[in-house]
């Protein structure tokens, strides 16, 4: 897949001017929103649909078909609630696409308040992305100011108003009820389904939950077609991504991408290659979620059903990478002990297992592991899988099960030999 | 109301159930028990604990059975069937118990540990776990009550939902995230909720411990009997265990008709007064200087005196229907007096009447049931979390399914987060009532409450406290709002058996089955089953036969089970009664107050001795049994009073509970009700006078002598006396929050600690009736309110007890 | 939540005081203040320094040596390991979590505002800086002087002014 493509979100990354409202509109800003005061709310679904636009967010579900959920005859007023919550380890696109081209998503999400029939639309930002707030708050104000928000956006007589919302650091959050949930004010904790947020959501409403890099897809298609946002990506993944690579490569970054690319041009035609020419050992396709692959699987492309064959997902495309000198033990241990610090509690299996695999991977990587702790990480990954209330605990699974699957040496030699392979100092005298 | 049935397969199982049952409910109709821990009946599902795993065909993933209703045809195959559901609950088992202390040797719970029995039966042998348990100070106290051993908390939130859902008091709340999360309270915010004890019975761990029964007794120690609550008119099933004779504990039974799952921590915690050092067990009598004597002794010696002399009876309210029944024909048929009473100051009038004669009437009373799915409730005169407090959870329930809930009355209740209240001063509800009879329009409470009775017709409920009645038309008033909306009407009365003594003609007026004594129709009817009644005209009420023993016309006054030095809502003329009647017969369980002015102790025993019914506030007759012998020689007040008509040379015509009952059922049958009023002449508007009015009621937690040495339950629930007054009143009296105030009434003066607060009606002043400080019916004089006057005390001592620190009960400050 | 920002914005945490208050304002339980409250990292419930540092030590960024970070950290602001603050009461240390900053790696909060690209280096120089009362400058946006006054501009009480 070429990486030579017209750019549709960083389109206008390289301009400034687009962040201020008069900028945006220049360069042909909230167009999209027009289009969509001359439809109907079923044509916005519609077109929305046909696009193919999906989740961008991790799910992957098509935003058409959520929006087209909506029941819009209960009595009750629909909310769009934008989340903006991303905490995905390795994830940091959203705040890149926001800190540039915040009247885009300001657009989308009033696209999207129309499709619904909403009049208050959310923002839930998470409480690190401070400044990033800020610049949303400003974005909105000067909406609010030239009337593409408020009571009468665009003279059209239709309300659609913007409330920004800040979280205070729970990863939880991100998960669309727990976020409703924070959003009212309560504790960050999902909630049981049925029922769904699209019939029984914020403030026990219809709701729609949409990713920034989602609605920020919205404006074009509104203006270019359904057609036009097909033009690249792959038939069930159209349009592009936003990736993010770190780690262990010589330029990390934001990048966007038509899905299907193989992960191997963004590495190395984006990324610049592994860091210092060193050799790549494993990556996180999307974040510490997905079940990372290794150097395998360097040709894989970046899409949601390439990925699912190749035993992982595409998340949220926040490819982290690890290189010969990184431990997958270690860097394993770290990312379970996230888990472990953001699960909210609620449930037995991801409170306590997730608990109980920091402790034996601690153990693991400070060479007190025994033999019989690689049994227990294969039934933490198994009692973890699909058990819990939330998928939080399938990320833990995740970071369980691809280790152990892709590098079982590893494990074994921490325990063989007591202690860390790459970190034992004379090893050969150890081995001898 | 159940919905259509559905047919399922569980473990190749058939069954049907009605469509949104969970699969976890559908199991246990054909007996298959699926392990859980934050599954609970009456609670909305969680799926927080993940225990309750099956398979269903057809989904990929495990599913838990307590958040998934059944779907026709379904196939569900739990860990009897399934590998996969059986491997998934045993994995979540070794999860619990990761962190779960070795505590079962020294825990409370041990022996009737759900977390106990599941891992034996669900779980695996033997953990794997070698790394360090979190360990935590243990236990915490949350409230003189209930101790949290948070290491033994396995976090299924069955307490807060508990809190969040049923009782709404949310002081317990889950804190932190990941392992951290904990149960807690806000520190210096006590769990002070009259539920809270319900939060110790659904813990399926150790981890919430009743103190008082703190290292007490293992289930293997206890007998246990089945029994009803006697503290209110409620009617809670419990069950009382006893340990070598003592009763250390009462648990709540569960009744989906009564009292769901529930009692209150009074009805849980004040169960020491029939062990009481001051419990009596023989009969005493003075002239021997108050020494054990025998029943041969004293009754004959009473006999003669009852014979030859005014004989009048008083009771309480905790006697069982039989008791009540025959008193009722003792005064009547041996005695020849209408003088008896159990009421204190409401005189319910036709209210009272109605409710005497539905007793037996299913179809005309008013049940749990019928709050839970009422559309809209009217509440006056009642403050049911305190006085009824299992009914106020039924309101909440009600409110929660959307019911509309309007009350009034004269402090805010603590409904006040589900229910419009119209704080109300004492005798003004009259015209309240008048104007939601008449269905004004006018957008103001009362039009929004009869609009809404309107709407419910039939469905709808009219409750009226039996305070209510201190005006003489206001019960009524009530009853024919009913009458003419066509809505449900019960007139509510307090204590545990007050309904019972209502229905068995406890009363000047009234013979049993509400009929009265003055319509020689209805007399006619008990004189076909009792002979003739003795008695010539109406009796005298409470009041006026204390006012006879005052002035020495009355020779013989009976009080049994009752206290009316503490509880006649007139104290001098009740301290004069006592001291000027010749003859003083006390029967209870204990003498308490009464010595110095007692002639004669006849021991009664208490209701876990008993055998027989209470009648609760619906009307509903439910059977206790004794949960262990009668002590020493006291017996059931009944046998007591056959015993005295034998001495008298005559028969109650039954000697024993069998020919009793078959004598009550003869005349306990379904009758024609008297007509309810539906003409009113308009009760006028209120004339609002300068002076304040004081009234009061019983809190829950009081000095009440069946709460006699509940200390862990007063020292987690019980206040010093104090008043409220509302801001315009203290601001017109320059009276602050916080300073001692001496209330003079007519008879009498009191200090108290003043709490202004905008939940009192303005125009009124309330004090509590019972509490350590104040013997509230030192201010009355014959009814529950009274007229009275507050000025600020210099004595800065009294200012030092005023307003708690904790929220209370009734709530935070609004 | 915004009033539980308000709360630490003035005190520097959020007080028992703060929780009680915070419930009679909004007629709910101290409890039921106090489990929001405790639920999120950002709120902070226990005492803080007059500076909270946040050190990123999560997958990218440990990749890309965060940890040699956060131990220059501990050295220089004199935060000792499990600590709540340093002695003097200047700083407030954490570990963090994923702070979407993984293209700058390694990531820094100081007071809610960036700094990238972190070196212990480059900590111990804005460490000492905060010392001596400077108030460095982010590589994004405004800086926030104190935990305080980030505090106050999370309860949404910054002016916003057009960009």
């Amino acid at each position: 897949m070429s990486l030579r493509f017209e750019p549709r979100l960083t389109r206008d990354w390289g301009d400034p001017s687009v962040i201020g409202l008069e900028g945006y509109v220049a360069k042909g800003g909230y167009q999209g929103l027009s289009k969509a005061l001359a439809m109907t709310d079923a044509d916005i679904v519609e077109v929305v649909k046909s696009s193919g636009l999906r989740g961008r967010g991790g799910a992957g579900f098509p935003a058409g078909m959520k929006w087209g959920f909506v029941p819009r005859d209960t009595g009750k007023p629909t909310y769009v609630v934008v989340n903006f919550d991303e905490s995905e380890p390795g994830t940091c696109n959203n705040r890149e696409l926001v800190e540039r081209d915040p009247h885009r998503l300001l657009e989308g999400m009033a696209i999207a308040a129309l499709a619904i029939g909403c009049e208050t639309a959310y923002l839930y930002v998470r409480g690190e992305y401070l400044w990033q707030s800020i610049v949303l708050e400003r974005a909105i104000a000067e909406a609010y100011a030239t009337g593409h928000l408020g009571p009468d956006v665009q003279g059209s007589g239709k309300r659609v108003d913007a409330v920004l919302h800040r979280g205070a650091g729970a990863y939880i959050c991100g998960e669309e009820t727990a976020l409703l949930n924070s959003l009212e004010g309560l504790r960050g904790q999902p909630r049981l389904r049925p029922p769904f947020p699209a019939v029984e959501g914020l403030f026990a409403s219809p709701t729609v939950i949409n990713n920034v890099e989602t609605l920020m897809n919205v404006p074009d298609i509104l203006v270019r077609g359904a057609e036009w946002f097909r033009e690249l990506g792959t038939e069930k993944s159209p349009g592009t991504k936003m990736v993010t690579v770190s780690g262990k490569v010589e330029r990390p970054g934001n990048f966007e991408v038509p899905l299907g690319t193989p992960f191997r041009s963004v590495l190395e035609e984006l990324a610049g290659g592994v860091l210092d020419g060193r050799t790549l050992k494993a990556w996180t396709p999307g974040g510490s979620s997905t079940p990372m692959l290794t150097a395998e699987h360097v040709d894989v492309g970046l899409d949601y059903e390439s990925l699912a064959e190749a035993g992982s997902m595409l998340g949220t495309a926040a490819i982290m990478v690890m290189d010969d000198t990184d431990c997958v033990v270690d860097c394993a241990t770290r990312m379970v002990r996230f888990y472990a610090h953001e699960s909210c509690g609620k449930c037995t299996p991801c409170r306590e297992g997730s608990w109980w695999a920091t402790r034996v991977l601690e153990r693991l990587e400070e060479g007190q592991g025994l033999a019989a702790d690689l049994p227990i990480m294969h039934d933490l990954g198994t009692n973890l899988l699909f058990r819990a209330f939330c998928a939080l605990a399938d990320g833990t699974a995740s970071v369980i099960n691809s280790s152990l699957q892709h590098f079982p040496d590893e494990y074994e030699a921490h325990v063989r030999l007591g202690g860390c392979p790459l970190k034992v100092e004379h090893l050969e005298e150890v081995l001898a | 109301m159940p919905g259509e049935p559905v047919t399922l397969t569980i473990d190749d199982k058939e069954v049907t159930v009605p469509k949104g049952t969970l699969i976890i409910r559908a199991a246990e109709q054909v007996g298959i028990e699926v392990p859980r821990f934050c599954d609970h009946p009456y609670l909305a599902p969680a799926g927080a604990c993940r225990q309750c795993y099956v398979q269903v065909e057809g989904q990929a993933k495990l599913q838990t059975s307590c958040t998934v209703p059944v779907a026709p045809g379904m196939v569900v195959r739990t860990q009897n069937t399934s590998e996969a559901a059986r491997q998934a609950q045993v994995a979540n088992l070794e999860f619990l118990l990761l962190n779960h202390p070795l505590d079962c040797p020294i825990c409370d719970r041990g022996g009737e540990c759900p977390l106990q029995d599941q891992a034996l039966a669900f779980g695996p042998g033997e953990s794997r776990f070698i790394d360090a348990k979190r360990v935590f100070p243990k236990p915490v106290p949350l409230s003189p009550l209930v101790g949290l051993d948070r290491e033994r908390c396995i976090l299924c939130a069955r307490c807060t939902r508990f809190c969040d859902e049923i009782s709404g008091d949310r002081f317990l709340e889950l804190f932190a995230r990941s392992a951290g999360e904990r149960v807690s309270i806000a520190a210096g915010e006590d769990f002070r909720s009259p539920f809270s004890g319900n939060t110790i019975q659904i813990c399926p761990v150790g981890a919430l411990t009743a103190t008082p029964y703190r290292f007490v007794a293992r289930p293997f120690d206890l007998t246990s009997g089945d029994s009803v609550c006697q503290h209110c008119s409620a009617g809670c099933n419990v069950r009382v265990d006893v340990r070598r004779g003592e009763v250390v504990r009462v648990l709540a039974r569960e009744n989906p008709d009564v009292n769901d799952a529930w009692i209150c921590d009074k009805g849980r915690f004040a169960y020491r007064h029939a062990d009481a050092p001051g419990r009596i067990t023989t009969p005493l009598i003075r002239d021997r200087g108050l020494e054990p004597a025998s029943f041969g002794e004293v009754l004959p010696w009473l006999a003669e005196r009852c014979r030859t002399g005014r004989v009048a009876f008083l009771t309480g309210g905790r006697l069982m229907d039989e008791d009540y029944y025959a008193l009722s024909k003792l005064a009547r048929t041996v005695i020849r007096t209408n003088d008896l009473d159990h009421r204190r100051a409401f005189h319910g009038g036709l209210a009272e009447v109605v409710a005497a004669a539905a007793v037996t009437d299913r179809e005309r009373s008013v049940t749990y049931a019928d709050i839970e799915h009422a559309p809209v409730i009217l509440l006056a005169g009642l403050d049911a979390e305190q006085e009824v407090p299992i009914l106020h959870l039924r309101i909440r329930k009600a409110a929660a399914h959307g019911a509309k809930v309007f009350v009034v009355h004269p402090r805010r209740t603590r409904l006040y987060d589900v229910a419009e209240h119209l704080p109300t001063r004492p005798g003004h509800e009259v015209f309240v009532l008048d104007r939601i009879r008449e269905g004004v329009d006018d957008g103001s409470f009362e039009a929004r409450a009869a609009a809404a009775l309107r709407s419910a017709g039939a469905q709808g409920i009219v409750l009226a406290g039996e305070r209510l009645a201190e005006h003489p038309l206001a019960a009524d008033l009530a009853l024919a709002i009913a009458s003419k909306i066509g809505s449900r009407f019960c007139y509510v009365t307090r204590r545990a058996n007050d309904r019972g003594a209502l229905g068995a003609g406890v009363h000047p007026s009234l013979l049993p089955g509400g009929r009265r004594f003055g319509v020689a129709g209805e007399r006619a009817e008990v004189e076909a089953v009792w002979g003739p009644i003795m008695a010539s005209e109406d009796g005298r009420d409470a009041q006026q036969i204390l006012q006879a023993c005052a002035d020495r016309s009355v020779d013989v006054l009976f009080v049994i089970g009752a206290d009316p030095l503490r509880d006649h809502p007139d104290a001098v003329l009740a301290r004069r009664a006592l001291a000027n009647v010749a003859t003083l017969v006390v029967q209870s369980v204990e003498l308490g107050g009464l010595e110095p002015f007692a002639s004669v102790f006849l021991p009664a025993a208490p209701a876990v001795e008993k055998d027989g019914h209470l009648t609760d506030w619906e009307g509903r007759w439910q059977r206790i049994r004794p949960v262990r012998d009668a002590l020493g020689i006291s017996r059931p007040d009944w046998e007591i009073f056959a015993g005295l008509a034998a001495a008298m040379g005559s028969d109650l015509g039954f000697e024993t509970l069998e020919e009793l009952h078959e004598e009550m059922a003869s005349l306990f049958v379904p009758r024609v009700m008297p007509e309810r009023p539906n003409v009113w002449a308009g009760a006028g508007a209120p004339q609002w006078l300068d002076d304040l009015t004081l009234f009061t009621y019983p809190l829950l937690v009081d000095e009440g002598t069946l709460s006699d040495r509940a200390d862990e339950l007063k020292a987690a629930l019980e206040e010093p006396a104090f008043a409220e007054m509302h801001p315009v009143d203290a601001e017109k009296r320059g009276l602050v929050d916080g300073v001692g105030v001496r209330l003079t009434t007519a008879a009498g003066d009191a200090t108290v600690p003043l709490r202004v607060t905008d939940h009192v009606a303005a125009g009124s002043v309330f004090v509590p009736f019972n509490q350590p400080g104040l013997a509230a019916n030192t201010l009355l004089s014959g009814r529950s309110t009274a007229s009275v006057t507050v000025e600020a005390v210099a004595d800065v001592e009294s200012a030092a007890s005023a307003v708690p620190d904790a929220a209370l009960a009734t709530g935070p400050p609004a | 939540m915004p009033l539980l920002y308000l709360a630490q914005s003035v005190e520097g945490s959020v007080t028992r005081e703060a929780l009680r208050e915070i419930g009679a304002l909004l007629g709910i339980t101290t409890a039921e203040v106090e489990a929001v409250a405790s639920f999120y990292t950002m709120f902070r419930l226990r005492p803080t320094g007059t500076h909270v540092i946040s050190v990123c030590t999560n997958l990218a960024c440990k990749l890309r040596g965060a940890e040699a970070v956060f131990e220059a950290a501990h050295e220089a602001s004199g935060v000792a390991h499990g600590a709540e603050r340093s002695d003097d009461g200047l700083f407030t240390l954490h570990e963090e979590e994923c702070l979407g900053v993984c293209d700058f790696a390694p990531a820094v909060q100081i007071n809610f505002c960036n700094h990238d690209n972190l070196t212990p280096e480059r900590m111990r120089e804005l460490v000492a800086g905060l010392r001596a009362g400077e108030v460095p400058s982010p590589a994004r946006g405004p800086a926030f002087d104190s935990f305080k006054t980030a505090s106050r501009a999370l309860a949404g009480l910054e002016e916003v002014t057009s960009a």
